[in-house]
């Protein structure tokens, strides 16, 4: 670290989560992230503007990264990057591409000192005080259940579908696109706004009324949403309460968010399952959504009257709520691992990192000897 | 001048690292005399300063505000600029006629007419400062848990440091001998045992988080009552306030305005500055500017007949030449297949009788620096900059779609005189030229001829590119310590023309 940065004054460290849709930054040590943006950039030549996670190959990914962390860097962050450390808090279920170019970008082309990746899951507990905990991520392409277990993640016993984010938006436009016209050229940044502002999750006891063909049930009242001064877009009643269904209807394979949570529990040892149950946390951007947790818990209970989760015995499930929003609880997380002397003991140096010229990674046998 | 800003592009240079830009995106730096782009220079934060009040924050300042200026404020509605309005209201107690009206202030966006009013922020009395701010509620436990996390590490850092200790004893102790230690003799003796100096209090465990069957309760109201949707806060909105998030546009509060930074550019090769603006936030001049515009000579595409596959055309370009010192440009295969391709000829010229020696205007802007001298001791190597990993150029991946008839002559480029505008003595200089290279000249500019032939087997409508590597004399002004002459390098740089599309026959 250069001498004119100050020696006394304590270190701030770089903390990003790279979510699919937002990435939240910040400084180590802070309890809340800085900022949240979009995880996209607008190409200089072209004026397009691209999503981080719409890379084709890895070349294409470095440059999008190299362009997306110099906008951190310059415009959020302010730090010149060279011969810093950086905390990047990632899902243990991140694409090996995605990690791999990260890492060259952040140490080839920003010469980064040194990089502490951290596990989601797991810090998403560290705001908590708490050591086992089912962690239930739904984010914008995914959500993933992975149990964690005296402070150690469970992964044989991890779930996850693409019932999450993206999909809710994809309903809602595909369903607003029945009573609007041109809804095709809206941008996605409105239908997640129209989806965060007029949408939420209905009570499980509406939601059975509404699964009968006679009904009696009125749905809620229809929205208008104003766009861009002089268009409208309806937005209906059954659209409003009714695009996020799918989330807890079990599909071909009889999955859906419950059926995860239970199967997850299932699979961990008979001792920690009580546990599991009553410790069970919720985070990413979706579970913002007004009435997702509410329907949530009624949906877990309805799953355990069914036969397959009869030998789970469970009679109760118990929620946390992190001293957070849930969207940046795992980047939280990492702040505040970062602010301990575990970014010197336990992070990638520039040296090893060119030594070896990978990152250490649990599906590999030469750093995971567990693996059988 | 304004092509360069609106583009399209029309004329590029391939950098160093592989990338194609205009001209006016690249870098050139003397000491390691290559092209280098805003893709391959390392940056840096130069200074810090508010955008709005063109103040300048030290790092130390800015670090503690959260990057963020003390005085200035976005709106959390529009994110535009608040202005402070003062409002006069009565004095504090009417009843005594001497009394003056009190001003008080407010913030108003004159955008979207948000102000602090609207939330019940209460008017201030002073203009600058004194605004309320708020803190995170979790603020305290989160505080703990660090301090807990910190203590954990810590412990585990020592029992670490203390086991490696164990390994390292060799000799016995007096303890070892006699079987007893302080502590036991002190017990014996009945006094009360002291802990050890250097052994830290176990660190504190907060409770942990305490997990409840309740949920946050779905509100009922929703199902019956109409939202207002202008009383919900827009997923941007919220996201500008990440610690609070608001959903209802009553709880958005003014955000402190982000500062901006200046860059300076560095070459990744030398570690010499390419760029770096003047510290003052009011200045937007530079103490360093090494752009290419100013170093290399300028292509641009003067006319170019319509281009049929096949069928050979003209191409006129015009040069000019930026620098101070009159070179001379010859033209190279874009990819010489000979071994004595070198992307740098650094060789000597002697200076011949062609170039008058006025022309040689020695510029001592800079202190000599030699590429392999050793930094300056004032640096200690633990302190100074590790050196820069370069990266492996990437090919250039730009299809050539026309074969360009190079010619065997060279021209020369005068130099740039900006007196000559009003001179009105004859454009041809006494310049021997090859009438079928050179077809007009004035001052720093030529235009000159060349003859391209589309590929037979592009399509109406397909691009066509070509390139050729231009070789023009660059003399550098940094001057060596072991001459005072001025250098003079030979300087290749790859030229891409994006003429435009195939039409058909005539």
């Amino acid at each position: 670290m250069p001498l004119y940065e100050g020696i006394g004054t304590e270190k701030l460290t770089v903390v990003m989560d790279l979510g699919a849709a937002f990435t939240k930054l910040g400084f180590s040590g802070e309890f809340a992230p800085r900022h949240i943006i979009r995880s996209e950039v607008t190409l200089k030549g072209s004026n397009l503007t691209r999503e981080i996670y719409s890379y084709v190959n890895g070349d294409d990914l470095y440059d999008l990264l190299v362009e997306f962390l110099h906008m951190i860097f310059f415009k959020y962050v302010l730090l010149s990057p060279k011969d810093k450390p950086v905390i990047i808090v990632e899902s243990l279920l991140c694409p090996t591409i995605f990690r791999e170019t990260l890492a060259k970008v952040l140490f080839s082309h920003y010469e980064i000192y040194s990089l502490l990746i951290v596990p989601s899951h797991l810090v998403s507990l560290a705001p908590l005080a708490i050591n086992t905990a089912l962690v239930v991520d739904v984010g914008y392409l995914e959500t993933t259940v992975i149990p964690i277990c005296h402070g150690l993640p469970v992964l044989h016993a991890w779930q996850a579908l693409p019932l999450a984010s993206q999909a809710i938006n994809n309903k809602l436009r595909k369903h607003l696109h029945s009573c609007n016209i041109k809804i095709s050229e809206v941008k996605q940044n409105i239908i997640d706004d129209i989806k965060v502002r007029c949408c939420f999750v209905t009570p499980q006891r509406r939601a059975i009324q509404f699964l009968k063909s006679n009904s009696q049930l009125n749905y809620c009242p229809d929205l208008q949403y104003p766009l861009g001064g002089t268009k409208i877009i309806n937005v209906p009643g059954k659209i409003r309460e009714t695009v996020a269904e799918f989330l807890f209807e079990e599909d071909n394979d009889h999955q859906c968010l419950s059926t995860m949570v239970l199967d997850s529990i299932l699979k961990v040892n008979v001792d920690l399952r009580v546990k599991l149950a009553e410790n069970i946390l919720l985070t990413g951007g979706t579970v913002m959504l007004t009435g997702f947790k509410a329907r949530f818990k009624e949906e877990l209970y309805k799953q355990l009257n069914s036969s397959r989760y009869e030998k789970l015995k469970l009679s109760k499930f118990m929620f946390h709520s992190a001293p957070s929003k849930d969207n940046y609880t795992a980047w939280l997380g990492g702040a505040i691992y970062g602010a301990t002397e575990v970014l010197g003991m336990k992070s990638i140096t520039r040296e090893y990192y060119f030594k070896e010229s990978r990152l250490p990674d649990w599906p590999n046998m030469k750093d995971n000897s567990r693996i059988q | 001048m304004s092509n360069y800003i609106t583009g399209p592009d029309v004329v590029k240079y391939a950098c160093s690292c592989g990338l194609l830009k205009p001209i006016t995106r690249l870098y050139f730096c003397r000491h390691c005399l290559e092209l280098r782009c805003g893709f391959c220079v390392c940056h840096e934060v130069d200074s810090n300063y508010c955008g709005k009040c063109c103040e300048n924050l030290p790092s130390a300042e800015a670090r503690l505000k959260k990057n963020r200026c003390g005085d200035c404020y976005d709106c959390p509605s529009c994110k535009q600029n608040l202005s402070k309005r003062a409002a006069t209201v009565g004095p504090k107690n009417p009843e005594d006629p001497k009394a003056t009206p009190r001003k008080v202030y407010y913030l108003l966006c004159l955008n979207c007419r948000w102000s602090s009013r609207d939330v019940g922020i209460p008017d201030q009395a002073a203009a600058t400062g004194s605004w309320p701010e708020r803190e995170n509620v979790h603020a305290a436990r989160l505080q703990e848990i660090i301090e807990m996390y910190k203590g954990i590490v810590l412990a585990e850092k020592q029992q670490k440091m203390e086991k490696d200790k164990k390994k390292q004893r060799r000799f016995m102790t007096f303890t070892d001998r006699t079987g007893i230690t302080a502590s036991m003799l002190r017990k014996r003796i009945g006094l009360p045992d002291i802990p050890h100096p250097l052994l830290k209090p176990k660190p504190k465990e907060p409770e942990e988080a305490v997990a409840k069957e309740e949920v946050e309760e779905f509100p009922e109201e929703l199902l019956t009552k109409p939202i207002n949707l202008n009383e919900i806060t827009t997923l941007e909105q919220r996201l500008n306030l990440p610690e609070w998030q608001p959903t209802t546009v009553d709880k958005l509060f003014p955000i402190h305005k982000q500062v901006s930074v200046k860059r300076s550019q560095r070459c990744r090769a030398c570690e010499h500055n390419v760029s770096k603006p003047e510290y003052s936030p009011t200045s937007i001049k530079f103490k360093i500017q090494l752009f290419a515009f100013y170093h290399i000579p300028e292509v641009r595409i003067f006319t170019v007949e319509p281009l049929r596959a096949g069928k050979q055309c003209e191409l006129l370009l015009k040069f000019s030449n930026p620098t101070q010192h009159q070179t001379v440009i010859t033209f190279l295969p874009l990819f010489p297949s000979e071994d004595s391709f070198a992307s740098k000829e650094i060789k000597e010229l002697v200076p011949d009788e062609e170039v008058p020696s006025r022309e040689i205007v020695i510029e001592e802007k800079q202190p000599p620096s030699l590429p392999g001298s050793q930094p300056s001791s004032l640096l200690h190597t633990s302190l100074s900059r590790t050196p820069s990993i370069t990266v492996k150029p990437r090919p250039i991946k730009q299809a050539i779609t026309a074969n360009v008839e190079l010619p065997t002559s060279n021209f020369v480029l005068l130099p740039r005189d900006d007196a000559a505008e009003f001179d009105d003595s004859g454009d041809t200089h006494n310049i021997q030229d090859d009438t079928k290279l050179v077809v007009w000249r004035k001052s720093n500019k030529a235009v000159i001829r060349l003859n391209i032939t589309p590929l037979e087997n592009l399509n109406i409508g397909d691009e066509v590119v070509v390139g050729f590597t231009m070789q023009h004399i660059y003399v550098n002004t940094i001057t060596a310590v072991e001459s005072k002459e001025p250098q003079r390098y030979n300087n290749n740089v790859k030229v891409f023309q994006y003429l435009g599309k195939i039409v058909g026959s005539e």
